[in-house]
């Protein structure tokens, strides 16, 4: 019985905002008719892809110990401009502007990775003062006005297409979540990044180049919020030098959500992704329940305290 | 035989202080060669730099007599030098598997790891040191002390590596779990490793070692071949002057009664616990590791989680928390002091004297430095603490030191019934009876000592009375002054009264 008890709290410990989620899903399936609908639930995912990939690379940061990269909302809205220009302005390709994205973004987390590691910064400090000095380059290069034009329909596909009922970006998702989760916990690049997040003292001792290692990880996540960018300009048809503040906390949330230990070394990359969808149904069930607006925020709040404190059963289980 | 590993002159400056200073002597081909020294001779810096994990200002080493200039951990390892630390150097939420391979895990292409091979190796390596049982998917933190050592030391041999540096690697362990290392570190050295031997158990050293270094104030004083020399030879050698190490008198006369305890529980750590404590009685309370004799003294500083039963001081009941025990007298002396009982960032003078700040201050609560400077002067002197100056920052200095200011600390508090956690852990073979000096000092002047610790020498030595734990539950209570060791290490073995299953 005692047993059954501690095995229980364990795993409300570990796997709580699953039940708090479920139970929610539960209870809208009962409230509204829609919500339990295909379309309504492939609308959830899609709404649900671009922080859910942007989040993979925040988890790949908090693994390793690094506290956390804010940087990643203002990555992500550097990028979309940087993909509509070429598409609008230089007339290029879909796929050449994507990855003038996604270098914009790795060279970012390159620079990133580099304060952290060479000059020794704290990572949240350095994060902090790039997330503004973004916006500012973003705010210059844009002359505060919003890119659009017939040309972004080219990340049509990308963003708004369907492979039969599914959504591409859902596709997408998924397809990243596999790879990341593949990374995580089958090679050896994953391994030590547990490590490192573990015990960052044993790893080098160990031999792990923990550096090299953190540098990487910076420039993953950085590369993955330049797709983000990629993909939220297409979703949107324009861009603003603005366009990424409203995913700053959605992306943290996702990964503390997930049960992350800001500390290293604890988290799956599937929690990730569950705590992405959660995110995204709450806000979905509180329009199809004809909340209004204001009370929706309180409602989102108490929900994710509620969640979050299930998580912490075994901090107050264990002296 | 020929020489492994030679040390030429290795000198390593720090600020202020001149950790090693032209240290040479030399490990031959497959022997066990005991490193010993008081704590800040030099033995960790030496084995950093063996290790690649720092480097020497001036001299140099040779392996096998090429030259040997580790930059990092990484070369180290590489050439074949395996460390094992005696900090914790494990990953307490990955499996033994991670743990046993970490920096080496075996991959095919694309990195991919190979869990089948990584899976069958461990079995092989575990079961060549008689471990086979350990078990594969546990995180390491809930593995027991022995077994991560265990998996260190697989670790080590994973790399299969020539020459295998062992820092400490019995504190942590318990009695049974030293023997199998002792068995182990005898095997690796028939089957031709060459080991370095860190330890400052000197009954350890003679069993195992063939060969002996002794630094003192990071000088080479003396290298023996373990017949040639004994137990006073050696210590005569690390504090340089002769010694010998008795336990001081025990008080005659126990006063009243100051703590009361009574069915005392806690689940998973301790059960239906009750003694009592006079004035001027030395209490100890042992067990094996796990036996709850941590969490039992912790519990009566407020520090644990009880469920049951009740603590009275001076015949009126107590209030479990830190806050309440300090205002009713009780002080605590962490086992795990360079975490807990010491603040790094604070100054040496402002550590010793923070319990007492209060006290000390004149009106208004303006601190008054020159009572601090006197109080934490008078210390840092009985303790023979090693620092530049009273304003010198805890975290500067050596770790045996810190160690030190923290001993000072908790007994500055000035307690009239003071729990001390593990007192003599990894501090140098003067200051252990420095120590226990203080406690038959203490004991004299009417304070009430609950001696937690694993040391039996210090329970048949100091104690007025011992309580052994096993698995929670008091196993015996015996008389200090008639037990000996192998009885109370026998209750806490539970092999005297082997309990029903």
């Amino acid at each position: 019985m005692k047993l059954s008890r501690a095995r229980l709290l364990q795993f409300l410990s570990e796997n709580g905002f699953i039940v708090i989620f479920l139970l929610w899903c539960l209870f809208l399936a009962l409230a509204t008719e829609n919500f339990l609908t295909l379309p309504n639930l492939m609308t959830v995912l899609r709404q649900a892809s671009i922080v859910g990939i942007v989040a993979i690379g925040e988890a790949l940061i908090v693994l390793l110990g690094a506290g956390m990269d804010v940087s990643l909302a203002a990555i992500l809205g550097l990028a979309g401009v940087l993909v509509a220009s070429a598409l609008t302005a230089l007339g290029l390709p879909a796929a050449l502007a994507i990855l003038i994205g996604l270098a914009a973004g790795g060279a970012v987390g390159l620079t990133n990775g580099i304060l952290v590691t060479r000059m020794r910064i704290n990572g949240i400090v350095v994060t902090l003062g790039m997330m503004y000095a973004l916006e500012g380059v973003a705010l210059v290069y844009t002359g505060g006005q919003t890119i659009f034009g017939p040309s972004l329909a080219a990340l049509e596909p990308l963003a708004r297409g369907y492979l039969g009922p599914v959504p591409v970006p859902v596709i997408v998702l998924f397809l990243f979540y596999a790879a990341a989760y593949y990374f995580l916990n089958s090679t050896v690049w994953g391994a030590h990044i547990y490590a490192v997040g573990n015990n960052e003292r044993a790893s080098w001792l160990s031999g792990i180049p923990v550096d090299r290692l953190r540098l990487s990880g910076y420039v993953a996540a950085g590369i993955l919020a330049g797709f983000g960018g990629a993909m939220q300009a297409g979703r949107l048809g324009s861009a603003t030098a603005a366009m990424g503040s409203e995913f700053l906390f959605p992306i943290l949330t996702a990964v503390i959500l997930a049960g992350f230990s800001l500390s290293g070394g604890r988290g799956k990359i599937e929690h990730v992704l569950i705590a992405a969808v959660f995110l995204t149904t709450i806000n979905n069930g509180l329009i199809l329940l004809g909340v209004p607006l204001n009370i929706q925020k309180i409602i989102a709040g108490a929900i994710l305290v509620l969640a979050l404190s299930l998580d912490r059963l075994r901090a107050r289980s264990r002296p | 035989m020929s020489a492994k590993l030679e040390f030429h002159g290795i000198s390593r400056a720090f600020p202020g202080v001149q950790a090693l200073d032209r240290v040479s002597f030399d490990l031959q081909a497959g022997e066990v060669h005991a490193l010993v020294g008081e704590n800040g001779a030099g033995k960790s810096t030496l084995i950093r730099i063996l290790a690649g994990a720092d480097q020497a200002t001036s001299g140099s080493m040779t392996l096998e007599g090429r030259p040997f200039q580790p930059k990092s951990p990484r070369e180290a390892l590489q050439q074949g030098i395996a460390t094992i630390y005696q900090e914790k150097n494990w990953l307490p939420l990955r499996n033994a598997l991670f743990n046993l391979w970490l920096g080496r895990e075996p991959a095919g292409r694309g990195a991919r790891l190979k869990f089948k091979e990584m899976r069958e190796q461990s079995r092989k390596l575990l079961a060549s040191l008689q471990a086979g049982n350990l078990p594969l998917d546990l995180p390491a933190e809930r593995l027991s002390a022995g077994r991560r050592q265990i998996l260190e030391i697989a670790r080590a041999l994973a790399r299969e590596s020539s020459l295998l540096v062992m820092d400490e690697p019995t504190s942590a362990l318990n009695p049974p779990e030293q023997e199998a290392l002792f068995a182990i570190v005898d095997n690796l050295r028939r089957q031709g490793l060459t080991i370095l031997y860190v330890s400052h158990r000197l009954e350890e050293i003679f069993r195992l070692a063939g060969r002996v270094t002794v630094l003192r104030d990071g000088r080479h004083v003396a290298t023996a071949a373990i017949g040639d020399t004994d137990r006073d030879a050696l210590i005569r050698a690390m504090i340089g002057r002769d010694w010998s190490g008795t336990f001081p008198p025990r008080r005659s006369e126990l006063g009243e009664v100051l703590l009361e305890v009574e069915g005392l529980s806690s689940p998973g750590a301790f059960q239906d616990v009750s003694f009592t404590l006079r004035q001027g009685e030395v209490l100890g309370v042992t067990g094996l590791s796990g036996s709850g004799k941590e969490e039992l003294g912790l519990a009566l500083f407020g520090a644990w989680p009880v469920r049951a039963g009740r603590v009275s001081v001076n015949g009126r009941p107590l209030k479990l928390s830190p806050g309440e025990a300090i205002r009713r007298g009780l002080g605590y002396l962490p086992a795990d002091r360079k975490t807990e009982g010491i603040i790094p960032e604070l100054s040496v003078r402002r550590n010793i004297a923070l319990p007492v700040l209060k006290r000390l201050a004149g009106s208004f609560g303006r601190l008054s430095r020159s009572r601090e400077e006197q109080l934490a002067r008078g210390w840092v002197e009985r303790l023979k603490i090693k620092t530049p100056g009273l304003g010198e920052l805890c975290s500067n200095l050596s770790g045996g030191n810190q160690q030190k200011v923290a001993l000072a600390k908790g007994l500055a508090a000035e307690a009239r019934v003071l729990i001390l956690a593990e007192p003599t852990q990894e501090v140098d073979v003067a200051v252990k009876f420095e120590i226990y000096r203080l406690i038959a000092e203490l004991s004299g002047q009417g304070v009430g000592i609950i001696l937690v610790s694993g040391e039996l020498n210090e329970m048949v030595g100091l104690c007025h009375s011992v309580l052994v734990l096993r698995e929670g539950r008091a196993a015996a209570f015996l008389d200090g002054r008639t037990a000996d060791r192998e009885t109370i290490l026998r209750y806490a073995l539970g092999q005297t009264a082997p309990p029903p299953k």
